[in-house]
């Protein structure tokens, strides 16, 4: 004898599967005060953490559902679009409210991410959500992370209450162009989406301001900023037009994080989408564009330089493929280079870079050293050289030279969606 | 040459206090045994008192930075029998030899007591996300009750972590060695515990499992990234790991159907 509230979770935790930010953003620290005698949960700072991994290699950080899988709109791609026939369920705000504390006070999870087909109006859907939000930070004393995905098409008052209670808000805008929407998504537009995503953002930076002549500080306001996600490989975008939209997602409208979600064939699937799953390998390139973009001081033109049809290089990261092509930088010294410069060294990352500076200035970095670091020494030793290390000529030069970084098919792909730092 | 047992777990402040004694005396880290009281094979040398009688005066002597001594309460954390020792060879090297010590990454002591620091720090981590309460009731009242067993002393690292975000709940923590016990404003500690008192059963977990199940999108399998996160280890102290072999086993023929469903679609 199944219960309702277990046919429910399994229809709207199956439908939400297939939306890709799991993770918890930063939305800072918070906790209950000392003679706070209601309040449950708190914000450690950073990313939230990974209460478990399905065997998709993806982390369980939130409560991560739909209120209802009932939905008026017909995106193709979508699983819970109008047209499809898939089990369809509502969870009402008690039982939504009550399954996130129930599980917050047993360690399963950060918080909650609610989501939602729209159900009769795009306002009364997102008047739903916003109430269970409400009901958790208001009713329960909620201090766990809530993220909502917001109703593109819901008023501006809407957005605006949502920002209050939420720690994150999220629009997904799916395709990277307005053409791919009006195939895939008819009834959205991106305009819509850039300006609900401006409004936010408006809202974002009006309550970052410091306190009022009157000693008030404004009321916290999605303090994890505001997420995205797009499609990767149900449209035909190029891996530019792509990371050019986020691009502009991350320059113009602020937005925290942008998610790449590797098309995967959905149950009941309308035939207008592509019959087989886009490239897991894709997507991953893609973060790691992403990744070079935002944290690495690589530009847009240099990720994709000299590529033929706009796409990232499948068989190398970008920064190997960036690397291959200028070799003439190339070996770049351990002992000497600044930063910006040593951040472009395959093999190095962000972190591992900051442990290099810190080691140098007290002694000079030897091979040994490296050794020690247990770092990809085969990737890295035709780029660098160190105190007692310099690349043989015919490592940079040899015919061979891509050819050994050419991996076999087994590519180990790394988990995009986890709550890890980057 | 001198013996120091500390049999204390994790024994940061036995062992604090035995080694600024050691250093005020002078002595050399090669003159000293560190043992560990659960390295000991039996009780011959676990009577014997921690060190020399504590003397105000001696301890002003050497200044120990306070970064450091950070660092060697998480490393000796560490299950490692010889954490004592190490932390006390490298508390020599950073007064007689290098202050900056802790800057040389690629030092074999340094990149050894960061190993043991990652590690506690990986384990603590780790406990927080993995714990699972069950909940009983206690006089009315909701109580939560866990069982988890580290692979270090990581309890202690995270006794804060648990009363910042379950302030007002009742809950005891029982970890093989050592419980944490809270009423919602008193933390008692108690050794040894008896695990008997954890639950075989909780009302919601049932729904976790559904979630658990139903999370998981079979058409992308990648069991290795969710090994290197989270190892078969760990998996004792979660009750949804029960589910991944079928979920793995099925994960094939579900990706299918949902792709034959697919192109047959609508």
């Amino acid at each position: 004898m199944i219960d309702k509230i277990t046919q429910k979770l399994e229809i709207l935790s199956d439908a939400a599967k297939y939306d890709a930010s799991c993770a918890s953003g930063t939305a800072g620290k918070r906790k209950a005060g000392k003679d706070d005698k209601t309040g449950i949960g708190s914000l450690t700072g950073g990313t939230g953490i990974c209460h478990s991994f399905t065997p998709d290699g993806r982390c369980v950080s939130l409560l991560k559902i739909l209120m209802t899988n009932y939905c008026i709109y017909d995106c193709h791609y979508c699983i819970n679009r109008v047209s499809s026939n898939v089990r369809r369920a509502r969870f009402s705000v008690k039982e939504t409210v009550d399954l996130t504390l129930n599980f917050y006070k047993r360690n399963y999870i950060e918080g909650l991410f609610l989501s939602s087909g729209i159900v009769g109006s795009p306002d009364h859907t997102m008047e739903s959500m916003v109430r269970i939000a409400k009901s958790l930070r208001l009713d329960h004393n909620f201090k766990g992370y809530i993220h909502l995905k917001t109703i593109p098409n819901a008023s501006p008052e809407l957005q605006a209450e949502a920002g209050l209670y939420a720690d994150r808000l999220s629009i997904n805008v799916e395709m990277p162009t307005q053409p791919s929407l009006n195939k895939y998504a008819p009834e959205k537009d991106l305009g819509a989406i850039h300006g609900a995503m401006n409004t936010i953002k408006d809202k974002i930076t009006e309550h970052k301001r410091d306190k009022t002549h009157t000693g008030r500080r404004p009321a916290r306001f999605a303090p994890g900023g505001q997420s995205t996600q797009m499609i990767i490989g149900a449209d035909g975008s190029t891996d530019k037009t792509i990371l050019m939209s986020s691009t502009q997602l991350y320059s113009q409208q602020k937005l925290r994080r942008v998610y790449y979600s590797a098309f995967s064939p959905i149950p009941d699937a309308s035939e207008v989408l592509p019959l087989k799953p886009a490239p897991l390998i894709r997507e991953h390139r893609l973060y790691q564009a992403d990744w070079l973009l935002r944290f690495y001081g690589f530009g847009l033109d240099e990720i994709l330089q000299g590529t033929t049809d706009n796409m990232l290089d499948m068989d190398h990261d970008p920064k190997l493929s960036w690397a291959l092509r200028n070799k003439h930088i190339f070996p770049i010294d351990l002992n000497k280079a600044d930063k910006q410069l040593l951040l472009r060294v395959p093999g190095l990352g962000a972190r591992t870079v900051q442990k290099l500076l810190s080691i140098r200035s007290y002694t000079k970095l030897s091979w040994f050293d490296l050794t020690k670091m247990r770092l990809p020494l085969n990737k890295l030793k035709p780029f660098i050289t160190v105190s007692d290390y310099r690349p043989a000529i015919h490592l940079l030069d040899g015919i061979n030279f891509e050819a050994r970084f050419k991996q076999p098919k087994q590519m180990e792909l790394f988990a995009a969606n986890t709550a890890i730092q980057q | 040459m001198k013996t120091i047992t500390i049999s204390a777990v994790p024994g940061y402040t036995e062992w604090r206090t035995a080694a600024r004694e050691c250093l005020a005396a002078g002595l050399a880290p090669e003159n000293i045994v560190w043992q560990a009281g659960e390295s000991l094979q039996d009780d011959l040398f676990g009577h014997q008192p921690a060190v020399l009688q504590t003397k105000q005066e001696l301890l002003q002597q050497h200044k120990i930075p306070s970064s450091a001594l950070a660092i060697f309460e998480v490393a000796l954390c560490h299950s490692d029998t010889t954490r004592f020792s190490l932390c006390y060879r490298i508390l020599w090297r950073l007064i007689f030899e290098n202050r900056n010590l802790f800057r040389l990454k690629t030092d074999a002591d340094i990149l050894r007591i960061n190993a043991l620091v990652k590690a506690v720090k990986r384990d603590a981590y780790k406990m927080s996300a993995y714990l699972r309460f069950r909940e009983v009731s206690h006089e009315g009242e909701e109580y939560f009750i866990a069982w988890y067993e580290p692979e270090h002393y990581s309890l202690e690292r995270k006794l804060g972590f648990f009363q910042d975000r379950f302030k007002n709940m009742r809950w005891s923590i029982l970890t093989p060695y050592r419980a944490a016990h809270w009423d919602k404003s008193n933390l008692v500690l108690e050794d040894n515990p008896d695990p008997s008192i954890y639950p075989n059963t909780d009302r919601i977990e049932k729904y976790w499992l559904t979630y658990y199940a139903n999370i998981f999108n079979p058409a992308r399998v990648k069991k290795n990234a969710m090994l290197s996160s989270m190892p078969k280890k760990y998996w004792k102290n979660m009750p949804e790991t029960v589910l991944i072999e079928d979920m793995l086993k099925n994960s094939e023929a579900r990706a299918r159907q949902m792709i034959i469903k697919s192109n047959s679609g609508s």
